[in-house]
């Protein structure tokens, strides 16, 4: 009996720090999200006394469906993407010998290790109007006399692509370095075909790197909100926009704080899909190959 | 060695991977050779030029903000990896209703998008100052502000989680019963904790403070919410000039930092080869 | 971790090392917008240290300063937000007597603003919010805000990323207050920005100037002193002014209230008001200075254009966007429809 109270206070000032230090400093703010939610503001950008449901309410703006759908079909279209590339290429890393894949390994990361706003401002001067790879596509008659390359839906989903893939590549590849390939060859030797093999042997041998890929590129596609505003056109507009334009320009907390509550939920409608259909609730703890993704 | 089916016949991996490569180093091309770049914007090419390396020897801003980013990236990875490395042992070592709940709270932060984390530390920093500024006013005479000290708390928030992932992740992979045979060798605790399983991990410990570092060191948005005064950082800096600034300066200051990264990579890689 | 808590000794080092010394100055300002030579004059000078924060709007300095970001010495706010920001105390009164330079400051200028007697703001640069466009590339030119309706130009043009200054020129160009309150006004002004949106590439403020300069964007909303800034880097770019009007936009010098180096602020606003130093800040940043003796130290080829000097029915023309409170929300409301980009 005595040992097993030492061994509760034990186990209590070890998991006390973080635990302190994430209720104070994660659940208590994200509490105080959603409470501000239900605040009114006042007409100088502050936050007014009693409680409200006008800001819920608000919400019903009938501009917002829009903006969460784009939301929603950005952020799951980049994860597809992603994953799509990150499979063949977690393949072949984990098939390669070690000195080319520690070599390709550095070659994908070194890149990112530069700020990603200079990148991104990078394909910016690369696909402007003038610049030379819409020059060379007018040329070659690919693209009509006046087209633009840039100022589109389809520029954010590609710059997604390019910020987060790496952050897809990792999981798969060190799921995939794990993976037995001997079971691929059985399966063939028992009559698949060389895509089925790959289908039904490898793709459920590496779900875990798959679902660890899917949440570190999915959370923050569906955040950003960087990334339509540099590339982005008219009509490009996520709720993270909406959410920085509640905050530093209408100067309406309470409002930020709705919206930011939406896209909670908006965050929990994929990863709700994904539990369901692969039954998988055990996957949702396979983060022991989680790599940071910082959003843009 | 046996030659597997997919593997001999397949070009498609390889096709991808390389193609994948060329697309991550394009950018960086376009980079290199705008800072070279007479034009600021970097449109055009209107001449070579080596001003701007001049230049961003002579601007003392970036050289404040890489001080403030290194700064805060040191404080958040430290106190990060202390926090996240406790939590990692509590969550490897004990099963209870207490740890899942730690597990909640560690694994919760990593599903919740950035700039959610911004506001709603910033909406925790402005309701604190409320109510702590009047009364530190009254008593000591001074206010506290958003600043360093508010960037590097909310760094070691978000890397905390990163660390603990990491380094559990490495403890599920550790054979405790080294520790146990320590021990049945005459080993104290302390010692077969200092000696046998720290080192094991360690490997884990560094690659989730590199992690933190590298993720402190990036954060924009986070760090945007909760910055004051005199509290420039080098993402926000390049997101200023990228905006309305010199962006060939940034692009100049790109170079020679990849230029040190693949060096420094280039001496490591030699190193860990002679120690083998 | 030996190594890693030695590295955060020298960090801590260095970061008490550049404190300590010389006083030190905090100065909240827009982006690119003060001379940093002047700035190592004043410097100089004073024999203190300027350390320069940067915003992008009023709104999210505001928004800033509001989530408790304060203890600058100087701010550099539009007129309407100064304005604002006094109504809730948030500024210092002036004391005239430090601010001799004061005397130089033109008095057409502080007819159009509300705070004329400069009780708590100090006006330091204009600007007028027109047309730049690229002379090589827009044939048949009108200074007109109509040109953002013309088709030959489409994905060509930019509209600013700012509600009171978009919605503004529609109200203008319809004819209407730019400053009104009238939700059916604002609404029409609103319809005819949607239809200029379905011409335009973006919304945006800074990054457009560049891709004028660069031939990515051929014409675009902009501020007077940025196309004479892009001038030295394309000389086929003009800024005209829309014959409907246009919005003109006042930055002043306010000195917050819980300001921490009062003394060194005053001294910093008048030393930008001493002539020869807000000439040579006016040749730096291009925009024009309301100082009278300044305007007329500036080389002939700065004096001539328009965006200095503008003629007397220009400047008429022009008009000051106000605080308007509460009714703000009518613009934010109007700017969401706009951007939503629902109405296509």
């Amino acid at each position: 009996m005595k040992t097993s109270a030492r061994k509760k206070l034990n186990e209590i000032l070890l998991s006390s720090p973080s635990m302190i230090w994430l209720i104070l400093w994660f659940v208590i703010p994200t509490v105080i999200v959603f409470l501000m939610a239900f605040k009114p503001v006042d007409p100088w950008g502050g936050i007014g006394s009693g409680w409200t449901l006008q800001t819920i309410r608000e919400l019903s703006n009938p501009n917002y469906p829009e903006i969460v759908v784009r939301t929603l079909a950005l952020g799951v279209g980049s994860t597809l993407i992603s994953i799509l590339i990150a499979l063949p290429l977690g393949y072949y890393l984990a098939r390669v010998p070690k000195k080319l894949r520690d070599l390709l390994l550095l070659l994908i990361i070194i890149p990112f290790w530069t700020n990603f706003l200079i990148r991104i401002f990078a394909w910016k001067v690369l696909l402007h109007a003038e610049g030379p790879l819409a020059r060379f596509l007018i040329y070659v008659g690919v693209l009509p006399q006046d087209a633009t390359l840039l100022y589109n839906p389809w520029a954010v989903l590609a710059v997604m692509v390019y910020s987060y893939l790496p952050f897809a590549i990792l999981p798969v590849y060190a799921a995939a370095e794990k993976f037995d390939f001997s079971l691929i060859e059985a399966a063939q030797d028992l009559g698949a075909t060389r895509l089925q093999a790959f289908f039904r042997v490898f793709i459920p041998g590496i779900s875990r790197g798959i679902w660890t890929a899917t949440i570190v590129v999915l959370i923050p596609a569906l955040g950003a909100y960087l990334i339509p505003d540099l590339v982005g056109g008219t009509a490009s507009e996520l709720i993270g926009d909406k959410i920085a334009q509640r905050t530093f320009i209408d100067r309406n907390l309470p409002h930020a704080s709705a919206l930011s509550a939406l896209l909670m939920f908006v965050v929990m409608i994929p990863i709700f899909f994904v539990v369901f259909f692969t039954g998988s609730r055990k996957s949702i703890t396979g983060t022991g190959h989680s790599r940071g993704v910082k959003q843009k | 060695m046996k030659e597997h089916y997919l593997t001999k016949r397949s070009f498609f991996p390889k096709f991808v991977t390389w193609t994948t490569i060329v697309f991550f180093y394009i950018p960086l091309l376009v980079v290199a050779v705008n800072s070279f770049n007479r034009s600021k914007g970097g449109g055009v090419w209107k001449g070579f030029t080596f001003q701007w390396y001049a230049q961003l020897f002579s601007d003392t801003r970036i050289w404040e903000a890489l001080r403030n980013t290194l700064v805060i990236a040191s404080f958040a990875t430290v106190i990060a990896t202390v926090l996240g490395t406790l939590c990692a042992f509590a969550l490897h070592r004990y099963r209870s209703r207490l740890q899942k709940t730690h597990y909640m709270l560690v694994y919760l932060p990593l599903i919740v998008p950035d700039i959610l984390r911004g506001i709603s530390m910033l909406l925790l920093f402005v309701l604190l100052f409320a109510w702590i500024n009047p009364i530190l006013r009254r008593t000591v005479g001074i206010r506290i502000n958003l600043g360093i000290t508010t960037i590097i708390i909310a760094h070691i928030t978000f890397c905390l989680s990163y660390v603990a992932m990491v380094v559990l992740g490495r403890l599920q992979d550790f054979d405790f019963s080294l520790y146990e045979a320590a021990l049945d060798l005459g080993a104290n605790k302390f010692q077969a904790f200092s000696k046998v399983v720290i080192p094991a991990i360690m490997p884990g410990i560094l690659a989730g403070a590199l992690l933190s570092f590298t993720l402190s060191l990036d954060d924009y948005v986070i760090t945007f919410f909760v910055a004051g005064k005199g509290s420039l950082t080098l993402p926000i800096y390049i997101y200023g000039s990228m905006k309305h600034g010199n962006p060939a300066v940034i692009n100049a200051l790109s170079v020679i930092l990849l230029i040190v990264t693949f060096i420094t990579v280039y001496i490591a890689q030699k190193l860990l080869e002679d120690k083998k | 971790m030996k190594q890693l808590s030695l590295s955060l000794l020298v960090f801590l080092a260095l970061l008490f090392s550049g404190c300590g010394g010389r006083p030190a100055l905090y100065i909240y300002n827009w982006g690119d917008y003060v001379s940093p030579e002047v700035i190592r004059k004043f410097e100089k000078e004073y024999n203190c240290r300027v350390v320069l924060d940067f915003f992008d709007s009023n709104e999210s300095m505001y928004a800033k300063l509001k989530a408790g970001g304060g203890g600058y010495d100087l701010i550099v706010p539009s007129t309407y937000m100064t304005d604002m920001m006094y109504d809730q105390k948030m500024l210092r009164e002036l004391d005239r007597s430090r601010l001799p330079n004061l005397k130089y400051i033109d008095p057409d200028y502080l007819k159009k603003v509300r705070d004329s007697e400069m009780k708590y703001s100090v006006p330091y640069l204009v600007s007028f919010t027109g047309i730049g466009y690229n002379k090589n590339k827009v044939r048949n030119f009108e200074p007109s805000w109509r040109m953002f309706e013309r088709e030959d130009i489409r994905g060509r043009c930019v509209l600013l990323n700012d509600p009171r200054q978009v919605i503004g020129a529609a109200l203008i160009t319809l004819g209407y207050d730019p400053n009104t309150r009238n939700e059916e006004e604002i609404g029409k002004a609103a319809d005819l920005v949607i239809q200029w949106r379905r011409n335009i590439a973006k919304f945006d403020v800074d990054e457009a100037k560049r891709s004028l300069i660069s031939g990515e964007f051929w014409l675009i909303q902009t501020y007077s002193g940025d196309m004479l800034q892009a001038l030295d880097e394309n000389e086929n770019i003009e800024f005209a002014f829309p014959k409907e009007g246009c919005i003109f936009t006042a930055d002043t010098f306010v000195i917050p209230a819980d300001a921490v180096n009062v003394d060194l602020a005053y001294d910093f606003i008048n030393f930008m008001h001493r002539p020869e130093i807000a000439a040579e800040n006016m040749q730096f940043v291009k925009f024009r200075c309301p100082n009278t003796e300044a305007l007329k130290m500036l080389p002939e080829k700065l004096k001539n254009k328009p965006s200095i000097n503008p003629t007397k029915a220009q400047w008429d023309a022009a008009m000051p966007t106000l605080d308007l409170g509460a009714d703000t929300r009518l613009y934010n409301a109007a700017w969401d429809r706009i951007k939503s980009g629902s109405a296509d």
